[in-house]
């Protein structure tokens, strides 16, 4: 169990971290996110009184640490620092044999028991075939590996890490992030890791902290702490997230930024793209940079959506599942005749949109360029007992241009530019 | 490994042990090895032969001061190092050479026989003051250590080559002492300093495994268990005890606890446990070959044979390693 109660620290006179609380106890990975200067480093090093707060307690198993002998403290924790660096030519056995060292005794030498633990880390690690090479001539991730071996080797309970697979490629990341979920969930271990990536910290953190500014601006399961809205608060950034359901993994979704410079342009050709269920998402993204785009209607949560908010694009939006109202509609035909061209995606067709192609049945009779994907046939995309499949019939008949795919529908934007500029 | 190791100590003992036993036997004035043998196993004489006088109130305490101060210079190079992680460490480095230079010429300003003394005060002050300075908050960041150390070298260099410029006919006598040197070693001074620098050097070896875990940084130190700033204290009060006490009877002979160390590191490698023992031996075997080739060349000061034959020897070791240490 540990308990961090009201700390306050500062750097002479900056206050660095302020009346940070919180406890997290054994079998619990978290996760520390936040932005750079938000504190997070500063925090692993007053847990593992390295700093020590001006005001607060840092519990471990109900006891205070500023009250502890160190060897007791290290015996019970262990750190793995941001950067490591080692100029003297010890071996990287030597290296996580000093894990064992709040272990032993003043005159005491390193037993068989002592490198059978030291061997057992570097097999966790991986890095077991390094025992014998120098560490002043391993690459970064080698060495990363050998330091979080020595941490283990102190055979604590609470792992702390800062950033610990900064130095590491995609394998080896994930094998670490792995190896610390196993730790707290085999071995009932705390481990408390700064780590930048929130992919990593979405898929395997319990617990998650985001720091801001010094304090914690969101505490919780990944879930809750992990939203667009906290994302982009704390870290001052258009992003935002995106979660799939079926991998339960996280990306980030980062606009362009381009985009409001071009809005001050004029004569920017305006396209309004009617889609949904994530089939106008690829789209926003390629024609965003450079036309204005705006897009409708389209139901709040769904992956356009997100899209089109996290571009800053115009958009038309219905409540969730809700078939779309009147009012909607009518906004999103005055969003029609503003614009030059509308795209209408190969998107499935219900009850709740069928509107949409009536849209483009409105877009066609006020003489707008309707283009429209027809990559999946009507038919299989109907969900509407013919309905749609009778307004496509139309939509053909007066005028609508029916294109193969995206790419070509690209090909066919390009041309129409060219030729409106003469 | 540990076998190999373990050899090592071996062959540096007993190649002190035969530097020792040749150096006894080399000399301005020719005495056969029969004669020395006879001396030194039988010497219960009242009054002593010229030969008798030669070898045992000159030759040999100069060679056991010659060993001693070697080992106390080599082991005080080697713990700074690994104090300020730094491989340009040597004992000096706090600033008690200058120390010990400005107590020595003050001394002799007044009396030769204060010499010893007042380098050894001045010295420890010297070291007392740079700590203080370097203080901040509880705490001695190395930097901040060093810097200090420098700076106050300078000021007392300073007024050192004040005293110097103004010191008209006895500027040969302290000019020997600053390049420092062996030529007046009798028992007296092996006696005074054989017990503060055997004790210190083994007050260093209990901290010898601390001292690696301070090579992979103070932060990381501290998560190991080690009290750092403690341990900082300690080994900086010891060793400067050690070089004040050696360097008060030699003056300031260079280069020995500089290159010793990183000799060492090269051979046995980083792990202090046995590089300590190794560069004491190393040391006292190198001070004391410096020293008889010294006095068999008219008595020219020893740092300048110490840096003459060490630095090309040195530096062999460093190319055929290839790497960077």
């Amino acid at each position: 169990m540990l308990n961090v109660k009201e700390i306050d620290v500062y750097y002479g006179d900056v206050k660095i971290l302020e009346k940070i609380n919180f406890s997290t106890k054994e079998g619990k990975l978290l996760g520390i996110i936040g932005p750079n200067g938000s504190g997070k480093t500063t925090l692993l090093k007053v847990i593992s009184r390295i700093l020590k707060p001006r005001v607060g307690t840092v519990l471990l198993d109900e006891s205070d640490i500023s009250k502890m002998r160190r060897d007791e403290i290290a015996r019970k924790m262990a750190v793995v620092p941001q950067e490591t660096s080692i100029s003297f030519p010890f071996t990287a056995m030597e290296i996580v044999l000093m894990g064992r060292t709040p272990h032993l005794k003043r005159f005491e030498n390193e037993g068989s028991k002592d490198f059978d633990i030291a061997k057992k880390c570097m097999k966790l690690t991986n890095c077991l075939e390094l025992a014998e090479r120098r560490i002043d001539e391993l690459s970064g991730g080698e060495l990363q590996k050998v330091v979080i071996a020595r941490a283990l080797a102190q055979e604590p309970k609470v792992l702390l890490m800062d950033e610990p697979t900064s130095h590491l490629d995609i394998k080896n990341q994930i094998e670490i992030m792995e190896l610390m979920k196993r730790l707290t969930k085999e071995d009932r271990m705390i481990v408390i890791a700064v780590i930048h990536d929130l992919s990593m910290a979405y898929i395997y953190c319990d617990e998650v902290m985001l720091l801001k500014d010094g304090n914690i601006f969101s505490f919780g399961v990944p879930d809750e702490v992990l939203t667009s809205e906290n994302i982009r608060e704390a870290f001052c950034v258009q992003a935002s997230v995106k979660k799939d359901p079926l991998t339960n993994s996280l990306s980030l979704v980062i606009p362009r930024k381009e985009k409001k410079r071009k809005i001050k342009e004029k004569g920017l050709l305006k396209i309004h793209i009617i889609c949904g269920g994530g089939s106008g998402s690829t789209l926003m993204h390629s024609l965003n940079e450079k036309y204005e785009v705006t897009a409708g209607v389209i139901h709040k949560f769904d992956t356009d959506f997100e899209v089109a908010k996290s571009f800053d694009i115009d958009v038309v939006s219905e409540l969730p599942f809700s078939p779309i109202s009147d009012e909607k509609f009518k906004e999103n035909l005055n969003m029609i005749k503003r614009s030059d061209i509308v795209i209408m995606t190969d998107m499935p067709i219900g009850f709740g949109n069928i509107k949409n192609l009536y849209s483009a049945i409105y877009a066609i009779e006020n003489k707008k360029e309707v283009l429209i994907i027809d990559e999946t046939p009507i038919e299989e995309r109907d969900f509407t007992n013919g309905e749609a499949t009778e307004i496509f019939k139309r939509l053909r008949e007066n005028g609508g241009i029916f294109l193969k795919d995206t790419h070509k529908l690209l090909n066919f934007l390009k041309d129409f530019f060219e030729k409106n500029k003469k | 490994m540990k076998r190999r190791l373990l050899l090592i100590l071996i062959a540096l003992v007993f190649t002190l042990t035969a530097s020792i036993l040749i150096s006894i036997a080399v000399g301005s004035a020719d005495i056969p090895l029969k004669t020395i043998a006879k001396i030194i196993i039988n010497h219960n004489h009242v009054s002593l032969s010229a030969e008798e006088v030669i070898i045992l109130q000159i030759r040999l305490p100069r060679v056991f001061l010659g060993v001693l101060i070697g080992m106390a210079l080599s082991v005080s190079g080697t713990t700074m190092q690994a104090l300020f992680k730094n491989p340009m460490g040597d004992p000096y480095i706090i600033g008690i050479s200058s120390g010990a230079a400005f107590g020595a010429v003050l001394a002799m300003q007044f009396s030769y026989t204060l010499v010893p003394l007042m380098a050894v005060i001045c010295a420890i002050s010297t070291a007392f003051v740079v700590y203080n300075l370097a203080k901040v908050g509880g705490k001695i960041p190395v930097n901040t250590l060093l810097l200090s150390g420098i700076a106050v070298g300078y000021f007392l260099s300073a007024i050192t080559s004040f005293m110097m410029f103004k010191s008209g006919e006895n500027l040969n006598q302290i000019v020997f002492w600053i390049m420092g040197g062996l030529w007046n070693a009798n028992w007296n001074q092996v006696k005074i300093i054989i017990l503060p620098i055997f004790i210190g050097m083994l007050a260093l070896y209990i901290f010898s495994r601390d001292m690696n875990v301070m090579l992979l940084g103070e932060e990381s130190a501290e998560t190991l268990g080690i009290d750092v700033e403690t341990l900082k204290k300690i080994l900086l009060i010891i060793s400067s005890i050690i070089t004040a006490t050696a360097v008060s009877m030699s003056g300031i002979i260079g280069f020995v606890g500089l290159i010793v160390p990183h000799i060492m590191r090269i051979v046995v490698g980083p792990d202090h446990r046995i590089l300590l023992p190794t560069s004491a031996f190393t040391g006292g075997t190198i001070l004391l070959i410096a020293d008889t080739i010294a006095r068999t060349m008219g008595e020219i000061p020893v740092g300048v044979v110490t840096a003459l034959f060490g630095t090309p020897f040195f530096i062999y070791l460093l190319r055929s390693r290839k790497s960077s240490y």
